[in-house]
């Protein structure tokens, strides 16, 4: 049994860093056992009806299934809710990067009138006297439940949300077995200066966590970045996604716009639109059948064979 | 041959700069030196400050139809701001009044009551907004009640700032219709480049005394927000700004600040 108020034992894959937290946030036991606990509460929103699992599915790598999230009373999220596997590795959240911090972030869900438009002191006061909050939060922060709380625990569960233990991860460490051949070429396609996909998707977390404009559209709806630093230079750009456990995250972009792999490797065989600030990353490529086949057999590789939730 | 009476135009300009109604001067947006710390050892007395939110002189009612500068029938339905890096000013003198507070005016006449150093002060000066210091702390750290509480529905979650006015309402160009005003205004300005700054100029100025109160009144004329005499705001095209639009954002901001006035 772990002693409650102890450091949490994160697991971590091959090669990863040990993730930052801040002073007043240590990953303790009891703060991410907090954390899951109101992670999975409806009691988070207005009426009782959304929790943050509502929108990020731990069958899909804690994503959503809908192109565009439904929060109380039938509201609309605005973007596509991301995957939060290694948002411990993130130094900027949401599609345009506009929050600094995972305790930060937590608050926004809670607000947002088509989220759950709520408060989180108004939700904390509502859980604060209840099991197992009270005792978690004095065993994690040595107070009762309050909205900084809340905020704590939310970013300290959310940090324990590791992905690293997909076969590809295997196959690099040197399981020769670990991936079919298909998925092996799939994988030289990916890495190949001709598709160019790790200009961008690089790194343990195969992003750069970088904002770029794919050449979606030419008349972007959505100003992405820009509306953070209000430099038109950004507009239509967004959060490189990572691409692990991208079999299960569908639908695809900042929008949800694209239902299938198949439909986003064609995006990107096109290059994308000519819009003004499409990174010069992207460029064509022509792709034979069996290689899309194999292009897709990678991707689905980096799906992780145990649960990306590791708290008890 | 133009006619005679464009002729007049110059004569009629000065004559109402002289003599119209002249608002408390709006300052540059400029990032100011910070004031020294408080001197705790100073005696202070209590500023009250009372705001009253009017509408062509009488008390603003939300949710009334009234007409703009344009004829336009309109509601404000939503007026909250943050008064930042509150000092008061006399000569060289600078003394720390108030690092930020939130008035609700949609809700009718707010009163302040701010902690001040004793002596003479000629005037206060303060940002229209939260200042940049404190906008992007975690708001999370404040309870309900403060003024940068996450409770006020002023924070903008998304970008980790505030907004720093909060002015909605609906509105109709055809002053003849009797219909329902359903279409909606929402002009939320926030981020740095929103932020300006603006003096409350009492004629007799403010004496502080120690243990004693002080009483400053500031009349906000809301139906100015629309129009002064470098701005004007025309809903029909210029009704909404989050963050972004900044020139939308940066009239209305100047806008508000001119129509300030202090007794």
């Amino acid at each position: 049994m772990q002693e409650l108020d102890g450091p949490f034992p994160l697991q971590l894959p091959t090669g990863f860093p040990y993730p930052q937290s801040p002073d007043d946030n240590p990953m303790t036991n009891a703060s991410v056992r907090l954390g899951k606990a109101l992670f999975f509460d409806q009691r988070l929103s207005r009426d009782g009806t959304i929790s943050c699992a509502s929108c990020h599915h731990p069958e899909q790598a804690f994503s959503d299934v809908t192109a565009l999230s439904t929060g109380v009373e039938g509201g609309q999220g605005m973007r596509n809710s991301p995957t939060l596997a290694n948002v411990a590795y993130h130094s900027s959240f949401f599609r345009d990067g506009g929050v600094p911090t995972l305790e930060q972030q937590a608050i926004a869900p809670v607000h947002d009138p088509v989220e759950m438009d709520h408060d989180i002191h108004a939700a904390a006061a509502q859980l604060r006297d209840e099991e197992p909050f009270r005792r978690l939060s004095m065993l994690a922060y040595g107070k009762p439940l309050d909205g900084w709380v809340l905020t704590r625990a939310l970013a300290s569960y959310q940090r324990t949300l590791i992905s690293g233990w997909s076969r590809w991860d295997r196959w690099t460490q040197g399981d020769a077995t670990a991936m079919t051949e298909s998925e092996q070429r799939g994988w030289q396609l990916f890495n190949s200066e001709a598709l160019n996909c790790t200009a961008c998707h690089g790194g343990f977390d195969l992003s750069d966590h970088g904002f770029h404009n794919v050449g979606q559209y030419l008349d972007y709806s959505d100003p992405g970045r820009e509306r953070i630093s209000l430099d038109a230079a950004d507009l239509g750009k967004f959060k490189t996604p990572t691409l692990r456990n991208i079999a299960l995250t569908a639908p695809y972009m900042h929008d949800g716009s694209m239902a299938t792999l198949e439909e986003v490797i064609a995006h990107f065989a096109s290059g994308g639109v000519a819009h003004p600030n499409r990174s010069p990353e992207m460029r064509t490529f022509e792709l034979s059948t069996e290689q899309r086949i194999d292009l897709i057999a990678f991707l689905h590789a980096l799906t992780d064979e145990r649960s990306i939730d590791q708290v008890p | 041959m133009p006619h005679p009476i464009f002729r007049l135009l110059p004569l009629a300009a000065l004559f109402l700069a002289f003599t119209a109604c002249r608002p408390d001067p709006v300052i540059p947006p400029t990032i100011p030196p910070p004031p020294p710390p408080p001197d705790t050892t100073a005696a202070t007395g209590v500023l009250r400050l009372t705001v009253l939110p009017e509408w062509e002189g009488q008390s603003l009612q939300t949710f009334t139809e009234y007409q703009n500068f344009m004829n336009y029938r309109t509601t404000v339905e939503l007026l909250k701001m943050y008064f930042g890096d509150v000092r008061a000013i006399a000569g060289g003198d600078t003394a720390m009044v108030k690092d930020v507070d939130l008035f609700d005016l949609g809700t009718g006449t707010v009163v302040k009551h701010w902690t001040i150093e004793e002596g003479v002060w000629a005037k206060l000066r303060a940002g229209l907004g939260v200042p940049a210091g404190l906008n992007y702390e975690d708001p999370a750290e404040y309870g309900p009640g403060h003024p940068l509480s996450v409770s006020n529905g002023t924070h903008w979650s998304w970008s980790s700032g505030y907004r720093y006015v909060m002015f909605e309402g609906r509105y109709d160009p055809d002053p003849s219709s009797t219909a329902q005003l359903i279409t909606a205004y929402s002009i939320h300005p926030g981020m740095e480049p929103s932020y300006i700054e603006f003096e409350l100029l009492p004629a007799q100025g403010i004496t502080i005394t120690a243990g004693d109160t002080t009483d400053v009144t500031v009349r906000v004329a809301v139906d100015r927000f629309f129009h002064s005499v470098d701005h004007q705001i025309d809903l029909a095209t210029e009704n909404t700004a989050h963050g972004m639009n900044v020139p939308l954002q940066l009239k209305l901001v100047e806008n508000i600040a001119a129509s300030f006035s202090t007794e």
